[in-house]
């Protein structure tokens, strides 16, 4: 007996004794690394070090969507306007300056003289017209056209001269000129071939050779080594200078190394092995870490704002005869009493730390522009939401606590989230509000190939999922808007509208789409927002503060809430300790 | 004798070939039952979807696809992947390059923690003893997704290792700084494949040893006076041997098929993180050709686990099952 | 029987018994969310309170300071004295609540989460363990005693199984089944999937095992005295493979509950709230436990604690055939 005991103890002081040392290692006050300066003037040289979570397809920008090829097109290629992340302006790029005809659909853009793609050869209107072609030729099928076409409608691009390129739109549309900040330029003289064979998918795939592919952006591709990294080198041709007058790209090389898991990204951030990640949003959780580091001076955190596009709830509003959704689930009075049942700041603390605001609607007041306080909310009232289901025939007939329906079955109906992630952490919340005012909910987390399955297939009840902003205002997300539209989540891709309110929406939209001036946009907008907060086919209950972390030597960091946050004026970020 | 273990080798060698082909044909069934397809995303246009199937060959009944998969294979070609679009032999040899780096240095690092400490538990007495088997049992109760984890953690916190990766050694490096560089990058994967596999080892052969040691014929070792360490070394342990090696077979097959959560955490490019991605995007004729290559493993491994038990255990050598 | 294994019974029985009355052992619901308590460290009884005198077990409330930074603060003004032997072993009355352990990141009990998710977790892994263990000891003493081509046949079998790709195998399952699952429908089909997925290594060792053991004198005399393949196989040469059977027990149970994780992210899980050991260490590696909320690592030490006494429970029944005491412990 003595003998186990001995031996035991000596097992639970060799563990403890392990898990001291540990934990001391763990803990210890880091000395800061290279690169203290703060704010100081640019300079040239050195290699900024990016992590990455998935490999490119391809570098053909037109047939892989993913985070990591867009942010390589950004690097390395050009376009003829520039929207500013930061301020929304749209800036002169690849096109010094335009005109616009005074009924808004056409534009005469004048291009920059002596620019030449990376290989040396001249850029002209050639150029940009290979790449209007390129981007609606259906063979190539490309996964950005859609954002470029105008009621399903493709841009007239026609090239009076070398220097000069005329775009008309086919129908009013407000945002304008805004359209060409998603149109890169292609080099005409490398991909015309493939274009006219019809193998333009194939062109620039992952076996061409890094140096080979020209572009108007301030890097080059140097190197791919698969699975690892990408690595990026100045383009000694670029045609952009700063205010100084110094020749940009301010750094020398650019490194994209593959890590898969966010864990790995932010312990690396920590390491200083990185400087910073493509996308760049920190979960609440790593939080704690880095302000510690940064505390110390081993990091910059920066808080960008309110993000704009927040996870979503929305229901089964056309439910095919397969799959019978509960019929109150149609009711807008029961989506209504959702709203107002769940505590948004319950979510809010326990998901988010704290690092999130309650929304009500799409549009987030991170959203300057089109954010509208006019709009009704919904504000935590479990109350009300109890009055509302019962106005529709939802109380509790049984008497254990439950609510249940005109027929005694209990209320319940199920969400399809993503299984370990914030979405399923946000639907138990959900979950357990919802539990609190008597509404039974069952939450089924799979993957996101299976989520996309359920969907299409209309085999669900409500799904909590998030999709990826690509532009603020709201013309340029008609997918979502409109009846038509693919993104129309709750009931997409109808030739007509299923519902009044839809109608309303459809035409408010349009006219929306059309107006001669902001104000009025905005007007019209808050109308469709207000009619959505009525009928609530999707509820929004929270959007996360967005921070962004960077090692201390990276500089000339200007952070957006729309991806790729930190990179998309890579021309002007710059190092200010030794290259790595 | 030679010409019997001749006869052996190509049943071995055509058993190996069919697993390969059954197990690579149920991975791209599998993956056609598999809800959703690689070309299944939110906020595509339908068409675009459609025309995307069709460019795959997604939208041909499964017989059809899969007979199209069958002549390709003949010549070893097996397809493009969908995602990277190319060709799979060789994304799935680059990978396994890796990979195989990988298992063989866990491999050596577990049966060096595993096999002594296994002998010293199942033959001796003492404070040692527990502490090895309290190690064992801490070490198999934890994921590998944890230990990768908190040695990454341990690496970020104290820069004494890089954190994950594979490293990158400038071009122009001597072969011994290269050496380092991968050594440097080898030790948290290697550690948190290898810790949980010495733990298993460190069972499986305590266990055996110790019922080796109370053999007749051990016990007749011990009767005629022979040192304890003699008897450990020389007779028991080779008959300690059969149940080790069945599971080596096994775990030598998956080790170089990729430790998924391992590899995915400290971003080491290796098979697993391969066959992950193409599950979770469908990327079928990726998937089977990690599958194969995963069986390909297997067979060897277990082959080389089976003939490495017929020389060393006194029992079974001179004959084979 | 021994001291160790008297020691050994007894904790088996304690766990067994926590585990039957494990929600009178648990303060709180496992879904019991409070949200202005994410991820609040272990709050420990007290005897003396701030004026130095002798009370009964208490605890000071826990007042989030700063939620990003995950900060708390004891509230040194209020005592809040714990109830036992009530509706539950030791409780507090009132909102404020008691993480004896600690809490997680949606502010659950973390005790409450373990102990009950003791049942599920341990009833799927002793389960799983023993189809895998019941498959592998059939297919492998039926390869080990007759050889030939049936030995090849269910190695390459066995082998088959090892190397599909198991995930899809749970995909392609819960494709076909309806969304929502009771939890005894998840339990039933986990315990297969796991089965399946874990015979063969069993398998191999026991035909390993029997290989070696069919040569022997005394499986020789059995088979002159008689004995059909059946008797031979179970009764005289299943023993032998007694200390093999049971490290792979110690080695399947850990490894099946860990298991139950990598399975639930294919969406075959037992759905929220329910607690589940697995899942609960996958949520615990992306909260980045290791260094900020290691009670969050509280499944692992049950685990360990749960093998533990496995491995000392089995280790003697294991080793039937010895007589020699002083070589083992």
């Amino acid at each position: 007996m003595a003998r186990a005991f001995r031996r035991s103890a000596f097992l639970v002081a060799a563990l403890t004794i392990l898990g001291a040392i540990w934990w001391f290692a763990v803990h210890r006050p880091r000395t800061p690394g290279p690169g203290q300066a703060t704010a100081t003037a640019p300079v040239s040289g050195g290699t900024l070090v990016v992590s990455v979570r998935s490999e490119p397809a391809s570098y053909n920008r037109h047939v892989a969507p993913s985070a990591a090829v867009d942010a390589m097109s950004q690097l390395t290629q050009g376009k003829l306007v520039r929207i500013n992340r930061v301020t929304g302006e749209v800036e002169p790029w690849l096109a010094e300056r335009w005109t616009a005809s005074p009924d808004g659909r056409t534009f005469t853009l004048t291009l920059r003289k002596g620019i030449t793609f990376s290989d040396g050869a001249p850029f002209t209107s050639a150029d940009v017209l290979f790449s209007f072609e390129a981007l609606y030729d259906p063979s190539v099928d490309s996964v950005i056209a859609s954002g470029v076409k105008v009621q399903g409608k493709p841009l007239q691009v026609t090239a009076p001269d070398a220097g000069t390129v005329v775009v008309t739109l086919p129908a009013p549309f407000a945002p304008g000129i805004q359209l060409l900040d998603n149109v890169w330029i292609f080099p005409r003289h490398q991909l015309q071939a493939a274009l006219s064979a019809h193998t333009f998918r194939d062109a620039w795939g992952l076996k061409t050779p890094p140096g080979s592919m020209a572009g108007l952006g301030p890097f080059v591709i140097s190197e791919h080594v698969p699975g690892q990294r990408i690595t990026l080198t100045r383009n000694p041709r670029y045609w952009r200078r700063d205010a100084a007058g110094t020749q940009l790209p301010y750094l020398d090389r650019v490194v994209f190394e593959i890590v898969p898991t966010q864990d790995a990204e932010v312990l690396r951030l920590e390491a200083g092995s990185i400087d910073v990640m493509t996308q760049a949003d920190l979960r609440a959780e790593d939080y704690a870490s880095l302000k510690r580091l940064r505390d110390q001076g081993a990091l910059n955190l920066l808080d960008v704002g309110v993000g704009v596009d927040p996870n979503v709830l929305w229901f089964n509003l056309a439910p095919p005869r397969a799959h019978r959704v509960p019929p109150y689930v149609a009711r807008a009075e029961f989506r209504q009493a959702i709203s107002y049942a769940v505590n948004r700041d319950a979510i809010v603390t326990s998901v988010y730390l704290g690092a999130a605001v309650p929304v009500f609607g799409p549009i987030t007041p991170g959203n300057r522009v089109w954010y509208s306080n006019a709009v009704p909310t919904t504000p935590f009232d479990p109350a009300r939401a109890r009055t509302i289901l019962a106005s529709i025939g939802l109380t509790d007939r049984t008497g254990d606590g439950m609510l249940d329906d005109p027929n005694g079955s209990p209320v319940r109906f199920s969400i399809i989230t993503q299984r370990g992630n914030v979405r399923e952490r946000t639907a138990t919340v959900i979950q357990e509000q919802l539990r609190q005012v008597g509404i039974t909910v069952d939450v089924a987390s799979l993957d996101p190939q299976s989520i996309f399955q359920r969907w299409s297939a209309g085999d669900y009840d409500s799904i909590y999922f998030g999709f990826q902003a690509s532009a603020l205002d709201p013309a340029n997300n008609l997918d979502f808007w409109l009846s038509s539209g693919s993104t129309h989540v709750w009931n997409p891709n109808r030739t007509q509208p299923a519902t009044p309110w839809e109608k309303t929406i459809d035409d408010l939209m349009q006219r929306q789409v059309a107006a001669p001036t902001l104000e009025e946009r905005q007007r019209l907008f808050a109308e469709v927002q207000k009619v959505f907060a009525q009928e609530l086919p999707a509820i929004y209950f929270v959007a996360p503060r967005i921070a962004i972390a960077t090692s201390r030597r990276v500089g000339g960091v200007q952070p957006a809430l729309l991806e790729p946050k930190v990179l998309w004026n890579a021309d002007s970020l710059y190092v200010t300790s030794p290259s790595r | 004798m030679r010409g019997q273990f001749l006869r052996y080798l190509l049943g071995r060698a055509a058993a190996a070939f069919a697993l390969v082909f059954l197990v690579s044909s149920g991975a791209l069934l599998l993956a056609q039952l598999a809800p959703g397809d690689y070309a299944s995303e939110f906020g595509r246009d339908p068409a675009s979807i459609a025309a995307d199937r069709h460019r795959l060959g997604l939208d041909r009944p499964f017989a059809e696809q899969y007979g199209r998969w069958l002549k390709r294979s003949v010549t070893l070609d097996l397809g493009e992947s969908f995602y990277y679009r190319r060709p799979v032999t060789a994304l799935v040899r680059e990978r396994a390059a890796n990979t195989a780096l990988l298992a063989v240095v866990a491999l050596l690092l577990a049966t060096a923690l595993g096999v002594p400490g296994g002998i010293l538990t199942g033959s001796t007495r003492g404070p040692a003893v527990s502490l090895v088997r309290g190690t064992s049992v801490a070490l198999l109760s934890v994921p590998p997704l944890i230990t990768s984890l908190l040695l990454l953690t341990l690496a970020a916190r104290t820069g004494w290792l890089p954190v994950g990766g594979i490293g990158n050694p400038s071009p122009d490096a001597s072969w011994i700084a290269r050496l380092i560089v991968s050594a440097r990058h080898l030790v948290i994967p290697a550690l948190a494949l290898a810790l949980p596999l010495a733990a298993t080892i460190e069972r499986l052969q305590s266990q055996a040893l110790r019922e080796a040691m109370n053999r007749p014929s051990t016990m007749a070792a011990r009767a005629r006076g022979l040192p304890r360490s003699r008897i450990v070394g020389r007779h028991a342990w080779r008959l300690s041997l059969g149940p080790l090696l069945a599971i080596y077979g096994i775990l030598i097959g998956s080790l170089f098929s990729g430790s998924f959560a391992v590899e995915l955490v400290t971003s080491w490019p290796g098979l697993g993180d391969l066959m992950r991605q193409a599950l979770m995007a469908r990327d079928t004729h990726l998937v089977a050709g990690c599958a194969a290559a995963g069986a390909l493993f297997l067979a060897i491994g277990v082959f080389a686990a089976d003939v490495a038990h017929g020389a060393l255990d006194p029992r079974v050598a001179g004959s084979r099952s | 029987m021994t001291i160790r294994q008297r020691g050994a019974l007894v904790i088996a029985i304690t766990l067994f018994a926590a585990a039957g009355l494990a929600s009178w052992v648990a303060p709180y619901d496992p879904g019991r969310q409070f949200p202005d308590h994410p991820f609040a460290p272990p709050m420990l009884p007290h005897v003396i309170d701030s004026s130095g005198h002798l009370r009964a077990p208490f605890v000071y409330p826990l007042h989030l300071v700063d939620p990003l930074e995950r900060r708390y603060e004891e509230d040194r003004t209020r005592r809040i004295p714990l109830r036992w032997f009530g509706s539950s072993l030791a409780r507090v009355d009132g909102s404020d609540p008691w993480f004896p352990i600690g809490s997680d990141g949606l502010g659950r009990d973390v005790l409450s989460r373990v102990t009950l998710g003791a049942r599920l977790s341990l009833g799927v892994a002793a389960a799983a363990t023993a189809l895998a263990l019941l498959l592998g000891i059939s297919v492998g003493a039926a390869a080990g005693y007759a050889g030939g081509w049936i030995d090849a046949t269910l190695m390459r079998a066995a082998d088959g199984v090892l190397v599909l790709p198991a995930i899809y195998v749970v995909l392609a399952l819960r494709g076909a089944l309806p969304l929502v699952l009771t939890t005894t429908q998840v339990f039933v089909t986990m315990v297969a999937v796991l089965g399946v997925v874990g015979w063969p290594a069993v398998a191999r060792g026991v035909r390993g095992i029997f290989v070696t053991e069919r040569r022997e004198e005394y499986a020789e005399a059995a088979r002159a005295l008689g004995a059909g393949p059946l008797r031979i196989a179970l009764v005289h040469l299943l023993p032998a493979a007694r200390g093999f059977l049971g490290v792979q027990l110690t080695i399947l149970v850990p490894a099946f509950v860990l298991a139950e994780a990598t399975i639930s992210f294919a969406g075959l899980g037992f759905a929220a709230p329910t607690p589940s050991w697995g899942a609960m260490l996958q949520d615990a590696a992306s909260a980045r436990a290791a260094s900020d909320a290691p009670w969050l690592l509280a499944p692992a030490a049950a685990i360990i604690v749960t093998v533990l006494v496995l491995h000392m429970a089995s280790g003697r029944w294991a080793s039937g055939l010895w007589t020699d005491a002083s070589l083992t412990d």
